[in-house]
């Protein structure tokens, strides 16, 4: 029952990314005042994909096949360290937020990979920006993990969301306060988003996610579009999961559960109204200045560690 | 009986590379010979596997004692320490050889490939004896024989005046660091009657606190100079591209951990931790090389001196779990102290296997397409398959991704920086779960500098028309990559099969720990992650997908060319002027005709990177070197009164001395 539980999790965060990303868009198309698609266009748009063909260009190896099955088995991986329901995942009682963060960089290794296989300037490109971003992100997002995890005694995700669990509401640090803040300018950066990227854009002067994916075709770009949207998801259940826990229960029963559903839904639905604002309402920053952004973060996170010296009892 | 297998295995490995390989080389030109020279050598570190294996698994150590047959006491023996390090040698040294077989035949013609061949028999055997040494004449003779050795080994390759030179400063250095490892044995003298290792071991325990201080600097220096710990890494960059690619994999590889031996040795063998400052001074040391050390690397586009570069970083990783095992020490947290020295040594053994492959890989490469610069190269993965995916695999180790070995140890050394916060110290208690973003930091950017390195020498389009003309490596030197590669995989997944003879290691030599339970934890989850990726990824693969052959949009030109591709340098850019600072880079842009700025014939640019190192902390010291000597020149009169002079003055001050010493 629990393992089945746990194998539900997993797959509610595989199988509802796309949602998330049709959700984003939409509202924030009805805030730049457009209709905007419907929400379950990247279902559609992935049904598609899976059915056209590979178009491979000739000078590639098979580093540029496997690169998307990898990323996307690291990233359904990765999914199975979330608690969402209930205080336990399929690999969170064990696994900690380290070999999370980890995998997530062995799929990003994996694509960049794939974008410099395509032989051609944009995918270079974008490999080059994803690699200055990402080394620069992966400090603050594990130090901000860390703090919490100090506060919790644990590191594994599921001992951690627990430990959120029995605090009082009202009751957050600045420790949570730091925390979170550097942990959700960290998403934005990891998935892609606004201020950092922009998911939508096909300019070679901005892109980055874009760029490393332009060669990827067919069911090679469905496995890729379909780990964006999970990371995305992932990250917004896992800030879920650690900060605002609240709603998951801790034994299992019918109601208790339909009710942590419906509470995460709740959740995630506000923070994707959150992501759909500052997507609408901020400006792409300046290659150059997402350093200094990142820089913030991780002076906000390392901030985080250093208070858990007084937060702690 | 098994003891006796191991003390005679221990002979034959000592015998074989010492005397009988060389020996056999110079009387005999053949060949045959040749062959049968190398076969000794696989069997004589096979031996030595035999031999670590047994001391790991608790067999009494066999000690053989060549006191007699040497001017001081001079013997060998395997303890658990020397043990695992023995394993790490011989382990590593049966790949490259099998490499080193083949590739010294390609690439060296006669009367140097048998000097070669006998040079890397003794410089083998001159680990050996550094790793398994009892006594402290018997170190300091491998240690010196060590230097020498491979100074030899890079002369052997090539003759030029800057090979020359870089060979001058790698023997400079390492004769310092050598003076400063003797001091460190020497220190204790006063304490101890003698320099067998058991009685700097008892005399550890006693000694006063400065003079522990100044043994724990004076090794700490003395070893850091051989581990390239920046600032003392002047030497790495340079010997290590020098060196044919075999060579380079043994130094970069196996070299660089004797180093990690002797100072385990010293700081928790003999003196068993000390003060904090020890830890965190151990610990700054790592940061810094970790972190200077892959920014260097990054910037680089000759290969071998990225990887030498990566050396540094890594060496920075092992010392980072050192020092907060160190830190865990002097706060009385035996049990977080042996996790973080087990991340320590598991790293150091997964650095040798990963960064000897990197280093065959580099040679495999330059024996195909003639040169390492990676500007140069470009889509060897379709023509090298087995050396591509074997370097690919190296490179996912060095990273620290998950299902690779460097991951593993990097988690522990995570996990123990996370441990710093249940300390009671709060200097300690902030310090090190900072590290853990310092650390997150140094792999995040050997990622992308790794995602380069690959990308670029392996995937896309040929960059040069010796890259396009590639052909995969003969059969022995793939068959030794491929063996380093199933290892780091194997550690990868299985963690556990190192992870277990660490732990009662890390017990015998930190008292009061038990077996901490991080370890059993990754042991575990590890399997378990692979099992569910691997299956995602078969079932994303499994359907049979249609794909078909479509050149890459060319932005309406009729082709892409190579050139439009992006290089190593452009894909390196935003790192390095993100981090301007470290770089300090020395542009030149020169255009011709001066008169018309504004339409050049020529435009040329030059931007060296100015290692800061060399001008404002070697060039000073230098400088003062040369004062001095310059000041001493004064009593050096040539004139014979004045020696007798000195004679007299120095004979009445010893008298001096004597008579008034309390």
């Amino acid at each position: 029952m629990n393992l089945a539980l746990d194998l539900a999790q997993a797959l509610l965060i595989v199988l509802c990314a796309p949602l998330v990303r049709g959700i984003i868009a939409r509202w924030k198309a009805i805030l730049q005042r457009r209709r905007g698609a419907s929400i379950w266009r990247p279902y559609a748009e992935l049904f598609k994909l899976f059915r056209k063909e590979d178009l491979v260009p000739p000078t590639s190896s098979a580093i540029f096949r496997v690169a998307p099955a990898v990323l996307f088995g690291a990233t359904v991986c990765a999914a199975a360290f979330i608690p969402v329901l209930q205080p336990s995942a399929l690999l969170a009682s064990r696994g900690d937020f380290f070999l999370l963060v980890y995998l997530l960089a062995l799929a990003r290794f994996f694509l960049s990979l794939g974008a410099l296989d395509g032989g051609s300037a944009f995918g270079g490109m974008g490999a080059s920006r994803e690699a200055l971003v990402s080394s620069l992100a992966e400090a603050p997002l594990l130090l901000g993990l860390a703090a919490v995890a100090i506060l919790a005694h644990r590191a594994e995700l599921a001992g951690m969301a627990a430990w959120t669990l029995e605090q009082n509401v009202f009751d957050v640090s600045a420790v949570h306060i730091l925390a979170l803040t550097s942990l959700a300018m960290v998403t934005l950066a990891e998935t892609g988003r606004m201020p950092v990227d922009n998911p939508t854009t096909h300019l070679e002067l901005t892109m980055i996610h874009e760029g490393m994916v332009l060669e990827y075709s067919g069911p090679s770009l469905a496995l890729v579009e379909w780990s964006a949207a999970i990371k995305l998801h992932l990250m917004l259940a896992l800030l879920v999961a650690l900060f605002f826990p609240w709603g998951m229960t801790s034994h299992i029963s019918g109601w208790g559960l339909a009710g942590a559903l419906l509470f995460y839904a709740l959740k995630v639905v506000a923070l994707m109204a959150l992501v759909s604002v500052i997507e609408s309402a901020v400006a792409k920053l300046r290659m150059y200045l997402v350093p200094d952004f990142l820089g913030v973060a991780s002076a906000v996170s390392a901030l985080a560690v250093i208070f858990t010296v007084l937060v702690k009892r | 009986m098994f003891t006796e297998i191991t003390a005679g295995a221990f002979v034959l490995v000592l015998a074989l590379l010492g005397l009988l390989v060389p020996l056999i080389l110079i009387v005999a030109r053949a060949a045959g010979a040749r062959k049968l020279a190398i076969a000794l050598i696989l069997a004589a570190v096979s031996a030595g596997c035999v031999v670590a294996v047994g001391g790991l698994l608790g067999q009494t150590a066999p000690v053989l004692d060549f006191s007699r047959a040497a001017p001081f006491s001079f013997s060998l023996a395997v303890d658990p320490l020397s043990a695992f390090f023995l394993l790490l040698v011989s382990a590593v040294a049966i790949p490259v050889t099998l490499f080193g077989g083949s590739y010294f035949e390609l690439h060296q013609p006669e009367p140097r490939r048998r000097w070669t061949w006998i040079f890397y028999s003794w410089f083998l055997l001159s680990m050996i004896v550094v790793v398994t040494a009892a006594t402290g004449f018997a170190f300091l003779v491998g240690w010196e024989l060590m230097t020498l050795v491979s100074a030899a080994l890079i002369l052997v390759e090539g003759d030029s005046e800057e090979r020359r030179h870089n060979v001058f400063i790698y023997l400079l250095m390492m004769h310092a660091g050598a003076a400063a490892v003797a001091a460190a044995f020497f220190l204790f003298l006063p304490f101890s009657h003698s320099l067998d290792l058991s009685a700097l071991r008892a005399a550890g325990a006693a000694l006063p606190g400065g003079i522990r201080a100044a043994i724990f600097l004076s090794a700490f220096v003395g070893f850091g100079t051989k581990a390239g710990l920046i600032p003392l890494h002047l030497w790495l960059p340079r010997a290590h591209p020098l060196a044919p690619s075999p060579v380079s994999a043994l130094m970069s590889g196996i070299m660089l951990k004797t180093a990690v031996y002797g100072f385990v040795r010293f700081a928790f063998d003999f003196l068993a931790g000390g003060p904090s400052w020890f830890g965190y001074v151990v610990l700054l040391a790592g940061a810094v090389s970790g972190l200077l050390g892959v920014l260097y690397a990054i910037a680089e586009h000759d290969l071998k001196r990225l990887l030498a570069y990566h050396s540094v970083e890594n060496i920075g990783i092992i010392y980072l779990g050192l020092g907060t095992s160190l830190l865990f020490l002097s706060n009385h947290a035996p049990l977080w102290a042996s996790l973080a020295l087990i991340a320590a040594l598991l790293h150091t053994f997964n650095h040798a296997l990963f960064k000897s492959l990197l280093f065959l890989g580099a040679g495999a490469i330059s024996a195909a397409a003639h040169t390492i610069d990676l500007e140069e190269l470009g889509g060897l993965l379709r023509r090298m398959p087995i050396t591509g995916t074997t370097f690919l695999i190296a490179c996912c180790s060095i990273v620290g991704l998950p299902l690779f070995n460097g991951f593993i140890s990097e988690w522990l050394t995570f996990r123990s920086f996370l441990a710093g916060s249940v300390l009671t110290n709060t200097r300690a208690q902030i310090v090190l779960p900072l590290m853990v973003g310092v650390l997150a930091l140094i792999g995040g950017l050997a990622a992308a500098c790794f995602v380069k390195a690959f990308g670029v020498a392996f995937l896309g389009r040929s960059r040069s028309a010796e890259a396009e003309h590639a052909v995969e490596a003969p059969v022995p030197m793939r068959i030794g990559m491929t063996m380093l590669a199933a290892a780091c995989v194997l550690i990868g997944i299985l963690p556990g099969i190192l992870l277990h003879p660490l732990v009662s290691l890390g017990q015998a030599l930190i008292p009061g720990s038990g077996v901490p339970e991080e370890t059993l934890i990754i042991a575990r989850v590890i399997p378990w992650t692979a099992a569910i990726i691997l299956g995602v990824v078969v079932i994303a693969v499994l359907p049979k997908r249609t794909h078909r052959m479509v050149p890459t949009w060319g932005c309406g030109f009729s082709q892409l060319t190579s050139r439009m591709q992006y290089t190593s340098t452009a894909f390196s850019k935003p790192i390095r002027f993100v981090f301007t600072r470290v770089y300090r880079p020395d542009r030149k842009v020169e255009r011709l005709p001066t008169d018309q700025p504004y339409f050049p014939v020529s435009i040329s640019y030059r931007s060296v990177r100015t290692t800061s190192f060399e001008k404002s902390l070697y060039r000073p010291f230098v400088e003062g070197v040369v004062w001095l000597a310059q000041g001493l020149r004064r009593a050096q009169t040539g004139n014979i009164q004045m020696y007798l002079l000195y004679i007299f003055l120095a004979l009445v001050s010893l008298l001096a001395f004597l008579r008034f010493q309390p």
